[in-house]
């Protein structure tokens, strides 16, 4: 009885794993050609952080909320921990939250009046795309 | 994945026989909410908390060498506040570890809890002031907050460029939201045409949905009680408007779809703000879930049918939110290594899990929400189901959950 539980068990973990494997393989293909960078660097609210090697590709205003994107050329280990470090360090900002997945992560955060989300994505071997929210707290 | 269900309950199974001696003492959770006036809800929170009661047992719950069981004990406040207190004073008496709470009354129960260091859990309401670390560190939640609803139906709405009806009831979910949709929109005050308060217990609401009409609304955005959503809807398409409408998470209330299921092409079209189901890693976790609690409690009926005769049910979203609580409090428990609930309380901030989801959940010192903003996404009603929208960012990358049987 014993051996077939667990071998049920490991059928489950596999069926588990299979999700996070798709991401991983994507994070793992060759990169295509980065995308147009912005001409001038963009003011963010409340003096909000660039995390060091941001590149932006556009900012939208979406009624009260500012959403800036852009990319880091790095996986996605060192793209979080250039944001914690960035969010962490910026006067009056405090990260609420963070979390970090196989293929992509979030740092949420508060302060000077402002609070939201910086969510990354790893779409290839060495380039992580960034999305900024920053919306009234 | 019908393999990795039958897994986990053989796993279940085995591990309930194991933990059944005597020696096992109850500790005590109870779960506040209104079960007479709104049964589904208060079910739901119910389940979740059972189910992750049972899982607790399944595994073991081991503190300071002693073993422990969760004992879950259900209290109905009615939907009122002083029927919530009371219930909470009785819960804090009787020596709960933890109560999960659907949210009415924490605004006053919340101390009375604090005096012996008992952690809240809401579930539901989404109320900006009832959670906050410093001032309330024994209150904790995990649901959708009004702040990231609101928020996120003014940057899905704004750009549409439409001229929005607000008709938010007077209970105290539709003045909370009321209060956040105002900060919402305060830049933009351009596209609201008009703002309005109506009775929650209104059966008849064609007076204030053509003071909408006549203002030159091109959308209707209600934030109620799910009466009063499936209210608006009737008097706005009874009068042959067609007009789109958008709400907070209790437009996929249940009830909504009973109100209206003589005309089930009136909720065409409704779409509403909630917290997203699934994770980064995909459906899979959720469906396991949803699989677990099926098996247990079996699915949660909507009670209307699509048009080829399919049964409709609603996933177990706020059980999914009371079960991860209870996760939380059980890894509390045993990383506290006691069960004051004082030094749960604190463990609470230190303690994180897997959710019912696949994500991660867990509270901190400085935030004690369970759910972000950012992961609010919108929802359509078609036929008496929904599908996540594909004109918002998140939503579009969201699977459909399966709601028919």
């Amino acid at each position: 009885m014993k051996r077939l539980v667990l071998l049920l068990l490991a059928v489950f973990v596999l069926a588990a794993c299979e999700d996070e494997d798709k991401d991983k393989k994507a994070a793992g293909a060759a990169c295509a050609g980065a995308p147009a960078q912005m001409q001038a660097h963009p003011a963010l609210p409340a003096g909000f952080p660039d995390a060091a090697g941001i590149h932006y590709t556009g900012v939208q205003q979406k009624g009260p909320t500012t959403v800036a994107s852009g990319y880091l050329t790095e996986t996605i280990g060192p793209a979080h921990d250039a944001y914690m470090k960035a969010v962490g360090n910026a006067r009056g900002y405090k990260v609420t939250h963070d979390e970090q997945d196989a293929a992509d992560s979030e740092v949420n955060f508060e302060g000077n009046g402002k609070s939201g989300q910086v969510k990354m994505v790893q779409e290839c071997k060495s380039r992580t795309t960034v999305t900024i929210t920053i919306r009234p707290a | 994945m019908r393999l990795a269900a039958l897994a986990l309950l053989a796993f279940v199974a085995c591990s309930c026989g194991a933990s059944g001696s005597k020696d096992v003492k109850p500790l005590l959770v109870v779960v506040n909410a209104p079960f007479s006036r709104t049964p589904y809800l208060g079910r739901t929170i119910e389940n979740g908390v059972r189910l992750a009661a049972q899982q607790v047992a399944a595994t073991g719950l081991r503190v300071d060498g002693q073993r422990y069981r969760l004992e879950v004990r259900t209290m109905d406040n009615g939907l009122s506040p002083a029927h919530a207190v009371a219930n909470v004073r009785q819960a804090v008496a009787d020596g709960a570890v933890a109560i999960v709470d659907e949210g009415t009354g924490v605004n006053a129960s919340w101390r009375i809890a604090a005096k012996r260091g008992v952690p809240i859990c809401i579930v539901f309401d989404g109320g900006s002031s009832l959670v906050d670390p410093q001032t309330r560190p024994n209150v904790f939640r995990i649901a959708p907050t009004d702040h990231g609803v609101a928020f996120r139906l003014a940057e899905y709405l704004i750009p549409k460029r439409l001229r929005i009806g607000i008709l938010h009831d007077d209970s105290d979910y539709g003045t909370n939201g009321e209060s956040e949709l105002r900060k919402a929109f305060s830049e933009n005050r351009s596209s609201v045409a008009v703002d309005e308060t109506v009775p929650a217990d209104a059966l008849d609401l064609s007076p204030q949905v053509l003071q909408a009409r006549r203002a030159h609304a091109t959308a209707l955005l209600v934030w109620g009680r799910p009466s009063t959503i499936a209210a608006a809807i009737t008097a706005a398409r009874s009068a042959g408007w067609n007009v789109p409408v958008y709400t907070p998470p209790t437009g996929a209330d249940p009830f909504v779809r009973q109100q209206l299921a003589n005309h089930p092409a009136w909720l065409n079209g409704l779409t509403f703000a909630g917290g997203r189901l699934t994770a980064e890693v995909g459906v899979a976790p959720f469906e396991r879930f949803e699989q677990r609690y099926e098996t247990a409690y079996g699915v949660d009926r909507v009670g209307v049918r699509t048009r080829s005769g399919a049964e409709v049910i609603e996933p177990p979203e706020i059980a999914m939110y009371a079960y991860d609580f209870v996760n939380l409090l059980a890894a509390a428990l045993t990383h506290a290594n006691s069960t004051d609930p004082a030094k749960v309380t604190r463990s609470l901030e230190e303690v994180t899990i897997e959710g019912a989801n696949g994500d991660e959940r867990s509270f901190n010192k400085i935030d004690h929400e369970g759910v972000v903003d950012d992961d609010v996404y919108f929802a359509r009603f078609r036929d008496m189901t929904y599908a996540p929208v594909k004109d918002d960012p998140l939503s579009a990358t969201l699977p459909r959950i399966p709601q028919t049987r």
